[in-house]
């Protein structure tokens, strides 16, 4: 019998594998794709060109994980450009935020001296709120219900470290919270651009627009994961998948078994002693326990016996909402697309993090308002990457690898169905990008959509929702999933 | 008059009269100070037509504090309610949705729409009621400061931990939901009727400027279930002779505890020498002390108006530009020479004496919203009408109506044009809309008086014409109302107090933020 038998093997999966190996633990992993990876994978456009095929950033990865388990020695090698993100304007203008406070601020004063001065006071909040709220991430959330002992020493240290914050910022942290993104971000600053760059954070992959109340909490969790309003662009060299190989080699360096091709079909818990998981095969492996990587409504509405669960935690498991507003749009260049906002060679480096394109904060608005009546948006917000820009293994030389997340394109289309509508969406997001780079049209010679349909389909993400569930107030921490 | 007082009381609305009433019965020497030539605020009755009695802003109670009725022994005072039955909602494919008191009969209707939604209702009534049990108390509590380390602090948030804790589990999880959820999404868990949802949810929207798929607007439906009137849960109603007989009655007992109340008497600005409050000065000159005034004006009108911001601390003047009126909603007052003949219920009947929502669908409330995102009222607006002369005759002439119309969304701040230019098309969309349900409406109107946002602002001194004197969003609740760290009735103004629907719990004709504060003022005494 297994200890531990992994369903899915994502990046969690794998990182969960490797700590209960470390631990002594036998573990085993069944991915249900001939190769690891979840939506943290490598894929070939043609021949030549790699882009990491949904996410194509890090979030930033826990930096504990990659010393804990030693990832660099797997092969694991993060690269992480000077800017973070470049916001453009259709006029040509752009705004970038760099990994260097100060430097950022002085960018920032070409449009406002008073947001200049503002920005470093931000960061530094974020930072000191950020420290506060990291230990929440590397916590169990604690039971509402019947609190252990030791979740109410973890709370009791947490309330320690708010305390330490000091009145301002206690007060700043209880009210961003329910907050919408775009009212705390009117309070900071006044250029538009700016604002909308820094809401984006907070509506990024979620079923929300700016005006939508809960959606500071995004940048809160953004200052938790890196203490910084605006996540580094992190990238994994040789493409995202070479994140979740390297955790693979870790695991396998630590007796894990991981096992491809082996899709699952039940978990049966009839046992009081062990679960049994079968799969597809008809073959059937008994563990101690069963840890699903999986979102959990499909972990517990496809593999589980109903009469297995409590028909009250089905029902929430139902209300669960985990509906995706997110497509991926890869592209292959034959050359950098001439942007506006680039007017000369030596600026190139501008366009090497994250892209941001969505001006104004009513622009992501009307972005979202499409999706609420089961419409993609006409002028989608985009976060792209040109990967190939800082890691040139993922291009053939002069050549280009574009990635692009487009926003909003909800999982339930009210007329047709992703099908039909891949293509005109396809439409949309090339023609919005051609008002920033334009002859983009000229350079692509391949492109592939992934709409939420394929990441239902092909990734296993139920509803095609990039979290796996919403991120909302009501769906976080001690209350996710349920 | 006099001109040296305990208390003087700041703007003569439901709260400041509850709170003089209060402070009197304790003993101080109170003076009311009220700007119009009537009492009550926003929740007053005028004769805005000849014979047409309107409540000319807010137009139905559920809220007012029974513990403020039995104090202050209001039905001595002339305060009666009358019952509102139900809510009747028309959709545009002919069909309806009509809710009522009775229970049974609710049901049966959700039956028709759903059989799935009837049986939910059931299991949403109870689990709401016990939520609404949860909460109650905290209504008429002082917010505790969660950043302080006093005991009396302590022992608020302590309490309501307990409390909590006390909760079955799934009443655990619901509460949580209801704090942080949109109202459709937590709706979404219960029904499928996209009418029933539409119609619940605009209880959640309203004087915010969210829509009903906006986080946070679930917990407002909790108030549909913790309005009581005798003790009863969930009944909403009419006071007769319109909500300015509430602050009328309320009024009278402050009077009777030795209240002095001065209509017409608007304030220039509020004396403070030392960092501390010692009087007001009437725009005619007049000048009165006080021991300690109280406003129940909204933060802007005592602040920067009333004390003016160079005499404030810098971070409270930062905190007051933050708090966020934004109004959202407008008034329409309509007389009417008979009843309107809804196309989905013909004829008059019992469905006309209650509430009337314009809320068809989920859709339609959010697209609603939508515009005023962009600056535009609503071309299609979410209304819901009372005809209070149905129940009440006194307020119109025999066979005449009054027609009261709460419409959302009437942003303040419009992109194009201005209020004074566009009051008329906004009072023709209102009707345009209620004529597609009841096409009759246009021929029955004798009169029409229109407000919006912009002349609540001017008329009835709500900034930015916003209803609850700001809004009533999450982070501007409890201990965040109205500004961090001032939750406690008190300010940065040594014995100036805030008894508005600006501080805990909110607005609403509830009367707890005048009783509350009162309730602190009196403890505060000794140090005053």
């Amino acid at each position: 019998m297994h200890d531990i038998v992994i369903i899915g093997g994502g990046h969690n999966g794998l990182v969960a594998a490797c700590y209960l190996a470390k631990a002594g633990l036998r573990v085993t992993v069944l991915e249900r794709q001939e190769s690891v990876g979840g939506g943290a994978v490598t894929e070939e456009l043609e021949p030549g060109f790699r882009v990491s095929s949904l996410d194509h950033a890090t979030g930033p990865f826990s930096k504990s994980v990659v010393s804990d388990l030693d990832l660099g020695r797997f092969g694991l090698e993060l690269l992480t450009p000077e800017v973070q993100l470049l916001g453009l304007t259709p006029d040509g203008e752009s705004l970038a935020i760099f990994n260097d406070t100060e430097r950022t601020a002085k960018e920032i004063n070409k449009f406002s001296a008073r947001d200049a001065n503002k920005y470093a006071e931000f960061a530094g909040c974020f930072a000191r709120i950020g420290a506060v709220l990291s230990p929440l991430l590397s916590m169990t959330p604690p039971s509402l219900d019947q609190p252990s002992a030791g979740e109410v020493w973890q709370l009791g240290k947490f309330g320690l470290a708010f305390r330490g914050l000091g009145k301002k910022d206690e007060y700043r942290l209880l009210r961003w919270g329910p907050m919408a993104v775009a009212d705390l971000v009117a309070e900071w600053f006044e250029t538009e651009l700016l604002r909308a760059m820094i809401a984006a954070r907070g509506i990024s992959g979620a079923s929300a627009g700016p005006w939508s109340a809960g959606t500071s909490l995004g940048l809160l969790w953004q200052a938790a994961l890196g203490g910084s309003p605006i996540a580094p662009a992190e990238y994994v060299k040789g493409g995202l998948g070479n994140l979740t190989q390297s955790l693979s080699k870790a695991a396998e360096s630590f007796g894990v078994e991981v096992r491809t091709l082996s899709t699952v079909s039940r978990i049966d818990f009839s046992n009081a002693d062990r679960v049994s998981i079968t799969l597809k095969t008809g073959e059937s492996l008994e563990a101690r326990a069963a840890v699903s990587n999986a979102d959990p409504k499909s972990t517990f509405l496809q593999l589980v016996d109903p009469v297995d669960l409590d028909p009250n935690f089905l029902s929430k498991l139902r209300n669960y909402r985990a509906v995706g507003t997110v497509a991926k749009i890869n592209l292959a260049l034959s050359a950098l697309p001439p942007f506006k906002a680039i007017k000369s060679d030596d600026n190139l480096t501008r366009l090497a993090g994250r892209i941001h394109i969505g001006p104004e904060i009513d622009y992501l608005e009307r972005a979202f308002d499409s999706a609420k009546y089961g419409e993609f948006s006409p002028h989608p917000f985009l976060d792209i990457t040109i990967p190939s820009l800082s890691d040139p293994t993922l291009a053939p030389s002069g050549k280009h690898v574009m990635s692009i997340l487009a926003q909003f394109a909800p999982y339930k289309l009210k007329a047709g169905d992703w099908a039909t509508n891949e293509q005109l969406f396809a439409d949309a997001v090339i023609d919005t990008l051609s008002h920033y780079a334009p002859g983009i049209k000229d350079v692509i010679t391949s492109l592939q959509v992934i709409t939420p349909v394929d990441l239902e389909s092909n990734y296993g993400l139920t509803g095609g929702h990039i979290h796996h569930g919403e991120q909302a107030l009501d769906q976080f921490f001690t209350f996710r999933p349920l | 008059m006099n001109n040296k007082y305990d208390v003087v009381v700041i703007g003569g609305g439901h709260n400041g009269l509850v709170n003089a009433a209060y402070l009197a019965r304790a003993g101080k020497k109170v003076l009311v100070l009220e700007r119009r030539h009537v009492l009550g605020g926003a929740a007053v009755t005028e004769e805005v037509f000849p014979g047409f009695k309107f409540s000319v802003c807010s137009y139905v109670v559920s809220l007012l504090r029974p513990e403020i009725i039995r104090e202050l022994d209001l039905p001595r005072h002339g305060l009666e309610i009358l019952p509102l039955d139900g809510t009747f909602t028309p959709m545009p494919n002919g069909d309806h949705l009509w809710r009522v008191n009775d229970h049974a009969r609710t049901r049966r209707e959700i039956a028709r729409h759903s059989r799935l939604d009837a049986e939910a209702y059931d299991e949403y009534g109870k689990a709401m009621i016990e939520m609404a049990h949860f909460v109650k108390p905290v209504m008429s509590m002082m917010p505790p400061d969660p950043t302080s380390l006093k005991p009396a602090d302590w022992k608020n948030l302590a309490f309501m931990g307990r409390r909590f804790q006390k909760l079955p589990a799934d009443d655990k999880y619901n509460t949580v939901q209801l704090m942080t959820m949109s109202a459709v999404d937590f709706l979404d868990q219960w029904f499928e009727t996209d009418v029933l949802k539409a119609t619940m949810s605009a209880s959640g929207i309203i004087g915010t400027f969210l829509g009903v798929r906006s986080p946070g607007t679930a917990y407002v439906l909790l108030h549909h279930y913790m309005g009581e009137i005798d003790g009863a849960f969930r009944s909403w109603g009419f006071a007769r002779g319109g909500t300015g007989a509430i602050s009328n009655s309320i009024g009278a007992a402050a009077r009777e505890a030795g209240v002095e109340i001065l209509t017409e008497a608007p304030i220039a600005r509020i004396k403070v020498k030392n960092g501390k409050a010692i009087g007001v000065v009437l725009e005619n000159g007049d000048e009165i002390q006080a021991e300690v005034v109280s406003s129940s004006v909204d933060p802007r009108l005592t602040f920067t108006k009333m004390i003016g911001n160079e005499n404030l601390p810098d971070d409270f003047c930062a905190d007051l530009d933050r708090y966020k009126y934004r109004g959202s909603s407008g008034k329409v007052n309509l007389a009417l020479a008979g009843l309107p003949d809804f196309k989905a219920m013909p004829g008059p009947g019992a469905h006309l004496r209650g509430a009337i929502s314009i809320s068809p669908g989920v859709e339609y409330m959010e697209r609603a919203y939508d515009e005023a995102k962009y600056g535009r009222f609503s071309r299609r607006p979410y209304i819901d009408m009372v005809i209070p002369s149905l129940t009440d005759p006194s307020v119109a002439p025999p066979g005449k109506h009054v027609m009261s119309c709460f419409v959302q969304y009437a942003p303040y701040n419009l992109k194009e044009g201005s209020w004074d230019e566009k009051r008329d098309e906004f009072g023709e969309t209102v009707i345009d809309t209620i004529a597609e349900h009841a096409p009759n409406i246009r021929d029955l109107i004798i009169d029409r008086q229109v407000l919006t946002p912009l002349d609540l602002e001017r008329d009835f001194g709500l900034s930015e014409g916003n209803i609850f004197q700001g809004e009533l969003t999450l982070e501007q609740l409890f201990f965040l109302r109205p500004v961090p760290g001032w939750a406690q009735y008190r300010t940065p103004i040594k014995n100036l107090y805030m008894c508005g629907s600006a501080t805990h719990p909110g607005g609403g004709i509830m009367g707890a933020p005048g009783r509350n504060a009162a309730l602190k003022m009196l403890k505060d005494w000794k140090r005053i």
